[in-house]
């Protein structure tokens, strides 16, 4: 069995980062975390543009991913700040459930400059204490990692989708876990994902999620060329989004889908599986979400060059397009493009990215991350109130 | 001859270009799946790299097919050669009442 150098977490959980993060609760407090982040070495500011009025399974949903976030085994420890007490305290809470060290501070009443001061007191105390933590050798097992492509184009689906379908399949059998979804996105190629469902009553709720999303989608009746396939898609030869979906499913590797997860689902403890999550097809709310359930790497293939990453998760980029592999070297960890070419196969082609995730398991910061591409985008359902 | 196209499955009728392909070129395919020679075809136009060239004449309102499946309908007889996207096919799923 392989193994990697990782943190082994108060609840169990293994991380490969050792981040210290300063989550703002909802938008007023970006100002404030963004204020640690500037006297604190290291601190990881997560702002966004949500939090207020929100309601319903909408707020749920935003809950779930702040908290998820504080919660990733690659966060040693968190600080939360909100305008208000009570939601503030609520996602420290949820983080506190982990065991890991949390802080909730709150705004109103004291103003920026003395939270920014209480939190910055805090949050230079955890960076000295997380610096402490040494790597542990695990085994692979301990894994939980996701799937993704982006700025797809054929080149995703001929080579570096078959590619990463074979790491896939190696680390499921390895133990590990690996989530994908993109619901929209398995448009065209929905029944094959379903037939890769064994359980029935899974295999009824990702129908059922399928169809709720698309639903959506259909009911605006509206234009999809630009918006599915995308402008870049359509570029690279994509021409609709049946074709992208076929393409797209070429990373799924071969094993059974033995998880079915809904956005608020949690991912249960277990080993060796490919878990379907409910998620949006766009690159940064993707990650933002399989991240608040736990995913510590994220495997992102490109045709055209989607250049995302996130706060506290690495994300691997990988291509088989040669003409993004030379024009886009920056962003590009893993070049497959001779693949394209078949001058290797695509065994060969998956044992590179897996070697590369080891790498970047034990420790080797990802295009992405020296980039400091930071995207994180919670997934909105409807309105606010 | 060496390859400029990939084929995903044996039922297919379009080919994907994997280096740039000129108009006037004629060009040999390869089976991804078992690196089989495909056909050879004149491409009539310029055909880009990840771009799908039609391996047969499809007729309008025929589906192209890749992956062995449907990606789409043919809005007009498409000739063996020609660049197969967006002008000349449509999605079977997501076309709301557009042509």
């Amino acid at each position: 069995m392989r193994t990697f150098k990782g943190y082994i977490r108060e609840d169990g959980r293994v991380g490969i980062r050792n981040h210290v993060v300063a989550i703002p609760v909802d938008d007023l407090s970006n100002t404030a975390v963004l204020g640690v982040a500037k006297l604190v070495r290291s601190v990881v500011p997560i702002p966004h543009p949500y939090g207020r009025l929100q309601f319903g399974r909408d707020l749920q949903l935003l809950f779930h991913i702040l908290a998820g976030t504080g919660s990733n085994p690659n966060v040693a420890a968190a600080v939360v700040v909100g305008i208000d007490d009570s939601w503030s305290n609520k996602i420290a809470d949820m983080i506190a459930r982990t065991g890991k060290p949390v802080e909730a501070i709150s705004i109103e009443g004291r103003g920026d400059l003395r939270a920014i001061e209480i939190a910055s007191r805090k949050a230079a105390r955890m960076v000295q204490e997380a610096s402490e933590r040494q790597r542990t050798e695990v085994d692979v097992s301990a894994l939980t990692a996701s799937i993704k492509c982006g700025e797809s184009d054929t080149t995703s689906g001929l080579a570096s989708n078959p590619a990463l379908g074979v790491a896939v399949d190696r680390l499921v059998d390895m133990g590990a876990t690996v989530m994908f979804g993109e619901t929209s996105e398995l448009t065209g190629a929905e029944d094959i994902v379903a037939s890769r469902i064994p359980d029935p009553d899974l295999r009824e709720k990702f129908h059922k999620i399928y169809r709720e999303y698309v639903s959506v989608i259909e009911s605006e009746g509206a234009e999809m060329l630009g918006s599915q396939p995308t402008e870049g898609n359509i570029k690279g030869g994509i021409s609709t989004i049946e074709e992208k979906a076929l393409g797209n499913i070429q990373k799924l590797g071969t094993k059974p889908i033995t998880c079915v997860l809904d956005y608020l689902d949690p991912l249960p403890p277990g080993k060796g599986r490919l878990c379907f999550v409910n998620t949006s097809s766009a690159a940064a709310e993707f990650i933002t979400l399989v991240a608040a359930k736990g995913s510590v790497l994220h495997f992102f293939t490109t045709g055209q060059g989607n250049v995302v990453g996130h706060p506290i998760v690495p994300v691997i980029k990988i291509t088989a397009n040669p003409k993004t592999a030379a024009a886009m070297s920056e962003h590009i960890d893993v070049d497959v493009s001779d693949l394209l070419s078949l001058k290797i196969g695509v065994a060969e082609a998956g044992e590179r990215i897996l070697d590369y995730a080891f790498k970047a398991m034990n420790g080797r910061l990802t295009a992405a991350e020296v980039l400091q591409h930071d995207e994180f985008s919670p997934i909105r359902l409807h309105i606010s109130a | 001859m060496s390859f400029k196209f990939a084929i995903h499955n044996k039922a297919d009728n379009v080919g994907v270009a994997v280096e740039d392909i000129k108009a006037g070129e004629l060009v040999a395919g390869v089976y991804l799946e078992d690196r089989s020679v495909g056909p050879t075809v004149k491409a009539l136009e310029d055909i880009p790299l990840g771009h799908k060239i039609a391996l047969r004449d499809i007729e309008q309102g025929e589906a192209a097919i890749k992956y062995g499946r449907p990606i789409g309908r043919a809005t007009r007889r498409i000739r063996a050669g020609e660049h197969v996207h967006v002008h000349n096919v449509v999605s079977m799923r997501w076309n709301f009442g557009r042509r």
